[in-house]
């Protein structure tokens, strides 16, 4: 690749993009103004969290401009350098962090603290984006695909020793990348089936449920398989073997969950599940984040009237649950356009990686998106009981310098690769 | 590779099916049927009470006699503390290391109760009536007692304590209090007897209420700016009793060291100006932390303080009741002003003698209240009910009970006290029960002079006289004259009425001269009147079948334009004239020259330094 291309370019910033971008910026920063003001404030009062947030806003838009009018397009050129660079300073952070909330994920300066799992994502994506971009690289053969994994699966190691398991879940979003650039789709359906069983299993356990039906259907199913392709041979062997392997994970799964799980982490799942009504113990934040949500009903109950939020009921009211802000204070019309906003800017990085000329441009646009998709399937999943709690920021709208700067420095990266692509 | 592009629909697809269930997952959420708002509201308000004072109550001139004092609670919101320094708890409040944990418990149930119950007051009481020097300490340390915080309210002072029965006293409610209203918060105070009790609804006056926003460790995080959600308290109205404290505080005195009554009602309103036992109680030892344990001392009292003798007990009227008789003869036609009936020391009918004291010659009607002939109320007796115009001496019967029940008798006579008794006026049905179908008036013959079946309270006693002095009608007693601000709710619509006997007014004359003879020499009460007041009287003597009699007595004064009734009952004080005349006289002097002292010293010093086991 040469640098002389990338300077001469006629295309701009996609402003799609950078409009949802400002949009959420603006969405986060008057929801924490509003989680973390006092009750009866004035609306010009803000908050010493608010005000904070602003200076990461600030922090950001500098480095918007900072990407827009240097050569960073060359970053791949470093892509590797960075990558290293990640590497060590979250196994750094090991050592020389502080522990917040029993993770071990944050270097901190006085007040100020940096969490370097956030930049590793940018990194990873660089990374992969670089190696599968490389000449006469592809996604084949048993080398290049470990390469692959070891490039996102080391920090996904390394973060989970930090016990940040909600960072390191993030990594796996790299899977769904790898699919673009070739992964067999059924690696990732039998994921997906797999999945489906262990909570078939988990709720037949739970509710006490002979485990005879499961084996019974599976059994069934893969009898009617087999009897109406009996021609094919091929079909008749994946289905059975499918089948034997089922089987042994149901029994696999419900084993675990009955002798290796411990009673709270049973709790847990049975709670995620709904299978399970508990609104004192476990499930206090979860049903006070429902609380929050639902009490915005249709039309909200007005910016700064969310009681919930305001009165510390839901935890984490300015990070992590942010959303419950947004839905108790601008009710389903505020959730919708909101949800519309971040999905949109999603599918949008999903059709301009599509119109990347280069490998490495998709590869990283499909990064961004699928990191993204996923803080968004995690976090708001926790906030409606959808998936279990797990401390991920939403990005772009929780609090943080780490978090908005993070995403900033890859958003940007990419809408300016975009801007310069042939 | 170009296959590979339409891969990237798999992700669109993905996408779009997350952001599909993430909606109808939301939607279900906040426009299911989930009352969430409502839990959100209940999660973040809270109601604090703002207690009134309760109403000061007056005498009818004007002097305090109950009013309000400020007492302090320590409260606490349970789920607030996670650290305790129970050392530094016990050593101001003075308890010990279990007392405290079981407080602790006990406050934490009653707080888990109002959550389930959804209300907005999440705290509860942990230690009532803080003593000034608990309040300063706690004051000074609340800090340190997270979860701690000290509430106020109200409590009553009593400035005078002779008027236990009539102003009543207050208690704290267990649950929500169902009986009266949902008004009551376990631990708020409400009267349980007296005046409290009876106009609890008014004394009691309005709670206010202070919402806030409270967060989850239950910090006050500003006040709702919400009318709806605030409002201050309303202190109860001032309230007027007909009773006269002077009056009171007097009769009281006279009573010391004798078991009885004294009722005293000015007959042209009903209004009670005197309302005293004796026992009673002292009504500043029911107040604060003492409350309770004053009440159980006071309920395993044998002498039975907390009993309302004035509406509860009930006594055979003995010869009071013959003004009441004689009145019912005259109106029967079987009686005159000028009827004589002799009286060889006693009325002697078959087998039955009714026995009587020794005096002078056949009587006139006059002559018979001055010596309170009993042969001569037997003759009046039989010939009420055996007037020929009946035929049936039950018909002769059920005419003298109804003339006896227009006196109030036999049934409550509607003063402003709860629990207050009947007395016994037997129905035919009753007596035929008691003596068979067969009964003649000679079986009765006992009713004639106020014993047998016939009951009376105090109060029924105390106002015959009052109809006596009004000539034939009475208002029903009452102990309140006025509540500010509530002069049209016709809360004292029932005082309003002007309830007649059926005896003309007519036949009161001879009777009332009668009584007028009774405190002067020949008379029953001879020696006990009052120089200057005309004194209508009658003495009685009430027989006791479980020791010595009772002794009665009923009067009115002056003679014309009447201003007090009175009945005065001493258990086990044998004749009527020996202790209830001179206190029921005294007390006549006291009210109607209240500026004077008595014109009868020794008498005075007598009363009140004697004793009766």
């Amino acid at each position: 690749m040469d640098i002389g291309t990338f300077d001469k370019t006629n295309n701009k910033i996609d402003s799609i993009v950078v409009f949802f971008y400002v949009c959420l910026i603006f969405i986060g920063f008057i929801s924490i103004s509003s989680a973390t003001s006092v009750v009866n404030q004035k609306l010009y009062n803000l908050s010493p969290i608010a005000v904070k947030q602003l200076i990461w806003i600030a922090g950001a838009f500098i480095i918007v401009l900072s990407i827009i009018f240097s050569n960073i397009v060359v970053i791949d050129y470093f892509a590797y350098g960075f990558y290293a660079i990640a590497i060590a300073l979250n196994i750094a952070v090991l050592f020389l962090g502080k522990e917040i909330s029993g993770a071990k994920s944050w270097f901190g300066y006085g007040g100020i603290g940096i969490q370097p799992s956030e930049f590793a994502k940018i990194a990873t994506a660089l990374a992969l984006a670089k190696f599968l971009g490389t000449y006469g690289i592809r996604f084949q053969g048993f080398k290049n695909i470990f390469i692959c994994f070891v490039i996102f699966l080391v920090p996904f190691a390394i973060i989970l020793i930090q016990n940040d398991t909600g960072s390191a879940l993030v990594f796996l979003a790299f899977f769904l990348v790898l699919y673009r650039e070739g992964l067999p789709g059924f690696i990732l359906l039998s994921a997906a089936w797999f999945l489906i069983l262990s909570i078939l299993r988990i709720m037949s356990e739970a509710s006490g449920i002979s485990s005879f039906y499961g084996y019974g259907i599976l059994l069934g199913l893969a009898s009617m398989i087999v009897l109406f392709f009996r021609k094919d041979k091929g079909i008749v062997k994946i289905t059975i073997l499918v089948a034997v392997l089922s089987s042994l994970f149901y029994t696999v799964v419900g084993t675990t969950y009955q002798q290796v799980l411990q009673p709270y982490q049973r709790d847990r799942i049975e709670l995620i599940l709904g299978l399970k009504e508990d609104n004192k113990g476990v499930g206090f934040n979860l049903q006070q984040s429902k609380i929050a949500i639902g009490a915005g009903e249709f039309w909200g109950r007005g910016y700064m009237q969310g009681s919930q939020t305001k009165m510390g009921f839901v935890p984490a009211q300015h990070t992590d649950f942010i959303f419950d802000t947004i839905g108790e204070e601008w009710g389903f019309v505020g959730t919708l356009i909101f949800l519309l906003i971040f999905f949109g800017m999603i599918l949008r990085i999903v059709i301009l990686a599509e119109r990347q000329s280069t490998v490495f441009g998709r590869v990283f646009g499909y990064s961004l998106s699928c990191v993204l998709f996923i803080h968004l399937l995690i976090n708001i999943g926790m906030t409606i009981g959808l998936t279990p709690v797990i401390g991920i920021p939403l990005p772009f709208v929780s609090y943080g310098g780490s978090s908005l700067w993070a995403f900033t420095l890859f958003l940007f990266i990419f809408l300016r690769v975009d801007q310069v692509r042939k | 590779m170009e296959t590979r592009k339409n891969r990237q629909y798999v992700y669109i697809a993905l996408f779009l099916l997350i952001f599909l269930v993430y909606t109808f997952r939301i939607a279900r959420i906040q426009l299911g049927p989930v009352p969430y708002k409502k839990m959100a509201i209940n999660n973040a308000l809270n109601k604090i009470t703002l207690y009134p004072s309760r109403s000061n109550i007056f005498d009818r001139k004007g002097k305090l006699m109950v009013y309000s004092t400020q007492m302090y609670d320590l409260s606490i919101f349970p789920h607030q503390i996670t650290t305790l320094d129970t050392g530094l708890l016990c050593s101001i409040l003075e308890i010990d290391f279990p007392r405290v944990r079981f407080l602790l418990h006990d406050a934490t149930i009653r707080s888990n109760k109002r959550q389930k119950n959804n209300s907005f007051n999440k705290s509860a009481t942990f230690y009532s009536n803080l003593t000034n020097g608990q309040f300063a300490l706690l004051r000074e340390n609340i800090y340190r007692l997270k979860g701690f915080f000290i509430e106020s309210r109200t409590d009553r002072q009593f400035s005078t304590i002779s008027a236990s029965h009539a102003l009543g006293y207050l208690g704290e409610t267990k649950e929500p209090n169902a009986e009266i209203d949902d008004y009551y918060q376990a631990g708020d105070l409400l009267g349980i007897t007296g005046i409290e009790r009876y106009y609890e609804k008014q004394i009691r006056g309005i709670k206010g209420v202070k919402t806030v926003w409270q967060d989850r460790t239950y910090a006050e995080r500003g006040v709702v700016k919400d009318t709806q959600f605030n409002y201050p308290s309303v202190a109860g109205p001032d309230v007027t009793s007909s009773l006269d404290i002077d009056l009171q505080e007097y009769g009281r005195l006279l009573l010391n060291g004798k078991r009885g009554s004294v009722v005293a009602i000015e007959p042209k309103t009903g209004e009670i100006l005197a309302f005293i036992n004796n026992p009673d109680y002292d009504q500043n030892t029911m107040i604060g932390k003492e409350r309770s344990t004053t009440f159980r001392a006071l309920l395993l009292d044998p002498q039975k303080p907390l009993y309302n003798r004035a509406v509860k007990g009930t006594y055979p009227p003995g010869s009071t009741f013959k003004t009441v008789m004689a009145l019912i003869g005259m109106q029967e036609g079987v009686l005159n002003a000028t009827t004589t009936h002799g009286c060889g020391g006693g009325y002697r009918l078959g087998s039955i003698t009714v026995g009587c004291h020794a005096h002078g010659g056949p009587l006139d009607l006059r002559g018979s209240i001055r010596i309170s002939c009993n042969s001569y109320y037997c003759q009046v007796f039989r010939d009420i009910i055996d007037n020929p115009k009946y035929g049936d001496i039950k018909l002769g019967y059920a005419a003298l009970e109804k003339h006896l029940r227009s006196f109030g008798l036999g049934k409550q006579l509607g003063i402003d006290l709860l629990g207050e008794s009947k007395g016994n006026i037997p129905s035919v049905g009753q007596l035929n029960r008691r003596h068979g179908e067969r009964w003649k008036s000679s079986t009765i013959i006992s009713l004639s002079i106020g014993q047998g079946e016939i009951l009376l309270t105090p109060l029924q006693i105390c106002n015959v006289a009052a109809i006596l002095a009004n000539r034939g009608w009475y208002y029903a007693p009452h102990l309140v004259k006025k509540i500010e601000g509530y002069a049209d709710t016709g809360w004292d619509r029932k005082y309003k009425i002007r309830q007649f006997t059926t005896i003309h007014p007519l036949h009161f004359a001879t009777i009332i001269d009668g009584m007028s003879d009774v405190t002067k020499p020949g008379g029953t009460a001879n020696g006990t009147g009052i120089a200057d007041i005309e004194i209508c009287a009658k003495t009685g003597t009430a027989q006791n079948p479980h020791g010595k009699d009772h002794s009665i007595f009923m009067a009115f004064a002056p003679k014309d334009n009447p201003k007090i009734a009175i009945a005065v009952i001493v258990e086990n004080g044998g004749f009527g004239a020996t202790w209830a005349a001179p206190i029921a006289n005294l007390m006549i002097e006291k009210y109607i020259h209240p500026e004077l002292t008595t014109s009868k010293p020794e008498m005075e010093e007598r009363i009140k330094t004697s004793v009766i086991k």
